[in-house]
């Protein structure tokens, strides 16, 4: 066969992903939280009745009511079937929500905003544990496959299945309901909403495992995200927009993180102009409306460290100072090897190498197994003159990493250490 | 113009499991198809049949015995059809050959429409 047509999942725009994640919420905000796997495999079904007859009947005009019907009428059909009761407790108002949604306009948008933040509240439950919440949330809210987790989290399909099963069990026995939780409640219940988004972003963002396209989705999805939570009056604080900000200003840097070869690119390498400009925008935005009340949180500090980094005109005219005092007082709060190697990078450009490698050495033990501590640990060595040292290092980081473009990386760095000609 | 015919045999297989982005990808990929069509004025029509709930009709004498099927559970029904305008086969083959339904596990047959008329 010549002349194919291509394949267009590059160009698609993830429409079927948000409506899924869209019905999931309604329906189950309709029917309720424990009717989730009735309602999921109803959503699925009007997927599929859609695949099968777009293409000869043509895309219907008003594509979401077409899928929402369907799988509401899938869904009472199919408690109907189980329970033997004929009539089906339905939210009043789900007539007006799903079918007339073009007279209401701007309102359906408000009623499908609560419907996915209540449904965000639910899979972000305190009661099942900060990865449970990321797996649930982005295949029931987000619209992600099993597949495309385990995808993203390097995991096999298998565990991804029963982690989301056993979580959604756990939160039926808990009696969880959809719904935003009380004054009383929210404060924890944010919190552990933001816990999960964290985890989602940096499993898309961190360089380490994972399909490169999914990871960039599952970024954004927690900006979709955490900015439902910050648009919300309810919902919203100066934590949430400090961690809105964080993403935006992260995510900004994103495409220059490798170059056009998908070759790694360190921070000093990069074409700052390239930078998504808008992201910038929406990070500082959210990054002042997080200058308010009297706490400072540990996403304030993160997002702090992300904006000195993403505003300064030049790699030499970063504010290294500013950096290290956020970073010291994360430390202080709590510490972890991690970020304290990161700390000691932003040392290293403060009082030069000797100071950062020393202090290095010391977290050789907890970082045994962190191939970034390798690389940094071998571009110090290398400053220092000892390529022995630094080559064996790039060998150990290259045995640690599991990632190609990073393996591609270290490989260049050790061109670079090791003369051709010796 | 003669018209052909595009017999759509799709072999039953467990779709269940593709995810939203697979199935959006999908029905992009045949509305592509059908728009090229459209563009060129190829395209004439086509209809979409039910995969489960058919009859077959057989004919003895002046009595008839009517069979339920297809079944689900058979392994090749007929999904559905179109109807293309072509000048002759070479021309009705070169355009279903992209026509997404042979990537995803059926087969075509292709049958010229017999003209009515004078």
């Amino acid at each position: 066969m010549t002349d194919r047509v291509p394949v267009l999942s590059e160009t698609i725009d993830h429409l079927f992903r948000h409506h899924s994640g869209q019905m999931v919420a309604s329906l189950c905000r309709s029917f309720g939280f424990d009717k989730i796997d009735t309602v999921e495999d109803a959503v699925q079904d009007s997927l599929i009745a859609a695949m099968k007859t777009w293409p000869f009947s043509g895309v219907p005009v008003d594509q979401f009511a077409w899928l929402m019907r369907t799988a509401k009428n899938r869904c009472i059909d199919s408690l109907r079937r189980s329970s033997k009761s004929t009539s089906i407790d339905v939210d009043e108002n789900f007539e007006l929500r799903s079918e007339n949604n073009e007279l209401i306009g701007a309102s359906f948008a408000s009623e499908i905003d609560e419907d996915q933040l209540q449904m965000i509240f639910a899979c972000c439950h305190p009661a099942i544990s900060p990865d449970s919440r990321v797996a649930l949330t982005l295949k029931t809210v987000g619209g992600f496959s099993v597949g495309e987790i385990a995808h993203a989290f390097l995991a096999k399909e298998d565990s991804i299945a029963k982690l989301i099963t056993r979580a959604k069990s756990k939160l039926r026995d808990s009696g969880v309901r959809m719904e935003i939780p009380t004054p009383v409640e929210l404060p924890d219940r944010v919190d552990s909403v933001l816990k999960a988004l964290y985890l989602m972003f940096n499993e898309g963002y961190g360089a380490s495992t994972g399909e490169a396209l999914t990871r960039k989705d599952l970024v954004f999805e927690a900006i979709r995200l955490i900015s439902l939570l910050a648009k919300h009056p309810v919902t919203t604080s100066p934590k949430v927009d400090a961690l809105a900000a964080l993403f935006c200003f992260q995510a900004a840097r994103m495409p220059q993180r490798s170059d056009h070869n998908g070759e790694l690119l360190i921070l000093a390498e990069q074409d700052r102009d390239a930078w998504d400009k808008r992201l910038i925008a929406r990070g500082l935005h959210h990054f002042r409306l997080s200058a308010s009340g009297d706490h400072m949180s540990d996403y304030h500090l993160e997002a702090e460290i992300a904006a000195i980094y993403t505003l300064a005109a030049a790699y030499f005219s970063t504010d290294w100072r500013r950096i290290l005092t956020c970073y010291d007082e994360l430390q202080l709060r709590q510490f972890s090897p991690v970020r304290e190697l990161n700390r000691l990078i932003v040392l290293g450009e403060l009082e030069g190498t000797e100071a950062a490698y020393k202090r290095l050495l010391d977290l050789g033990k907890e970082l045994s197994n962190y191939s970034l501590f390798f690389i940094t640990k071998a571009h110090y060595e290398n400053l220092r003159g000892e390529s022995v040292l630094a080559v064996a290092s790039l060998a150990r980081a290259f045995e640690l990493s599991d990632n190609d473009s990073v393996k591609r990386f270290i490989t260049k760095k050790l061109a670079e250490i090791t003369p051709q000609h010796p | 113009m003669p018209n052909y015919m595009l017999l759509l045999h799709e072999q039953t297989s467990d779709v269940s499991q593709l995810s939203p982005e697979d199935i959006e990808a999908v029905i992009a990929e045949y509305m592509a198809w059908s728009a090229k069509l459209a563009a060129q004025g190829k395209i004439r029509g086509g209809e979409k049949l039910r995969d489960e709930g058919g009859r077959h009709l057989h004919g003895f004498g002046d009595k008839f015995r009517v069979t339920d099927g297809p079944f689900v559970e058979a392994k090749e029904v007929i999904g559905g059809y179109f109807t293309i305008e072509a000048e002759n086969y070479d021309e009705a083959v070169r355009l279903s050959s992209d026509c997404p339904h042979l990537k995803y596990g059926g087969w075509v047959e292709l049958r010229e429409v017999e003209p009515t008329g004078e």
